[in-house]
């Protein structure tokens, strides 16, 4: 199997630079946050905007009103940080919860519209994405994005591995071999990393 | 009664072969059943969100808008809202309990030399465009095989450029988009959207040249007001420098209306 392991020897360098660590843990922000450190804001969107907007995009389909949903969802988080409490959940559970109201705000704006202009008679070519169109309801997809962002917090070769197992037909052993790692290592890390993303969307997801 | 090995319930959830003994077991068992229950949710969920591998980053100018509108000091922001790496701490943390093996996988480097910096300044700048890369050598391609994880190119975002109105047309004062120009493996490929007021009508998107008179129409924005055009083969981008959206009426005529809702320049 000389092609995989070629392919991924570029890859894991490659990922080994992109995924460096930064020195502020998920928590130390939600404390800044929480106290209102004038910085705190931009680390809380250096840290999320990329899952709020996902959400917002994956939702509405629309770019321009993804970014308008983010901007609306960070200003709310900032002006209502007081009512973030650290100890009864997560700032991202927090986050997504604001998220998933402000994109069911802009769908209801969005069918009350499209309501008005079939009224008037308006033709198809003006009619934006909504729920017929296979976009709509965010609760899957903020399942789907929680998951996302923490396979890409595992660390290597964890992700690598659930990569691997999530997307491809290999078995943990093809997988070991590809990756040259020990089956047992190779074990451990899936059962580990699966029940840490197991935890992360009990706390954060929408369909719980 | 001994459960099942828990690594051994991590492989079923990721429908791997279950030994006779071990199905029994589980139908027996509702501790088991139900930690295998939850896992193979967290699979099933992964497994269909496969167009999911990669967050989506927003666009590298929503910061000071978002900072704005809060009400905060937009400097020092972030350098772009990235799509974060490993937590910090994880990365770099070799497995002592199983020992890997030496081999042509790294597991992660610590960050840069720790200067006396604010934290998110000792992050490396993963710009949009590298996240992207990245993650499309893991995402791309099909469902099976490794092989198909490296097949389709990277695409490499080139700019992103805000569309404004002008202020000639003070009735599309409101109306706001924005361009992404991306290399792509057929060339540059130009993601355009656009949110605006209804009017009657539908939009067009032209790149128009330097002389204000020359114009190349590159197509319509379709419902939800965005598009993704590949520009044609030779065009001088330096010369059709600017991207301009219009409101064509329903008339048949392919020429631009005259009225243009927004308007921007590729970086030169």
């Amino acid at each position: 199997m000389t092609a995989p392991q070629h392919w991924f020897s570029r890859c894991c360098r490659r990922w080994a630079t992109v995924g460096a660590v930064g020195s502020a843990a998920d928590g130390d922000i939600a404390v800044a946050f929480q106290k209102g450190r004038s910085d705190a804001l931009s680390l809380v969107y250096e840290r999320y905007a990329a899952m709020v907007y996902t959400v917002a995009l994956r939702s509405l389909g629309a770019p321009a009103d993804a970014e308008d949903v983010t901007q609306q969802v960070f200003v709310a988080a900032w002006r209502g940080r007081d009512s973030f409490d650290p100890a009864r959940g997560g700032l991202s559970t927090w986050l997504m919860a604001i998220t998933r109201n402000k994109v069911v705000d802009a769908l209801r704006t969005r069918e009350r519209e499209a309501g008005r202009v079939r009224a008037a008679g308006a033709s198809l070519a003006s009619r934006r994405p909504g729920p017929a169109d296979g976009l709509g309801q965010p609760d899957q997809i903020i399942d789907r994005v929680v998951l996302t962002d923490e396979i890409v917090r595992l660390g290597e070769p964890q992700r690598q591995i659930m990569m691997l197992a999530f997307y491809t037909d290999l078995t943990h052993e093809q997988i070991a071999a590809a990756l040259r790692l020990p089956l047992g290592t190779v074990k451990s890390h899936i059962r580990r990393s699966l029940q840490r993303l197991r935890t992360r969307l009990e706390g954060d997801g929408a369909t719980h | 009664m001994p459960h099942i090995d828990p690594d051994l319930l991590a492989l079923l959830a990721l429908g791997e072969d279950a030994a006779a003994e071990d199905r029994a077991h589980l139908a027996s068992c509702p501790e088991c059943a139900t930690e295998l229950q939850q896992l193979t949710k967290v699979v099933s969920v992964t497994r269909s969100g496969s167009d999911l591998r990669v967050l989506d980053p927003p666009p590298p100018g929503l910061w000071s808008r978002v900072a704005a509108a809060a009400g905060v000091d937009p400097a020092p922001g972030p350098a772009t809202a990235q799509v974060t790496g490993p937590e910090p701490g994880r990365a770099g943390r070799p497995d002592s309990a199983a020992g890997l093996a030496p081999g042509p996988v790294p597991v992660g480097e610590p960050g840069l030399p720790q200067a006396r910096t604010a934290w998110w300044r000792r992050r490396p700048l993963l710009t949009a465009a590298a996240g992207l890369v990245a993650g499309l050598l893991i995402g791309a391609g099909g469902a099976a095989g490794i092989h198909q994880l490296t097949g389709g190119p990277a695409v490499h975002v080139v700019a992103s450029i805000p569309l404004r109105p002008l202020a000639q047309f003070p009735e599309w004062q409101a109306a706001r988009g924005t361009a992404v120009m991306a290399d792509g493996p057929h060339g540059k490929q130009l993601t355009v959207s656009l949110r605006a007021p209804r009017k009657p009508g539908f939009y067009e998107v032209w790149l128009l040249a330097r002389n204000g008179t020359s114009m190349i129409s590159l197509g319509d924005l379709g419902p939800g007001h965005s598009g993704k055009f590949t520009m044609p083969p030779g065009v001088d981008l330096a010369n059709y420098s600017r991207i301009d959206v219009s409101l064509q009426p329903f008339n048949g005529s392919t020429l631009h209306s005259r009225t243009s809702v927004v308007r921007g320049s590729l970086p030169q």
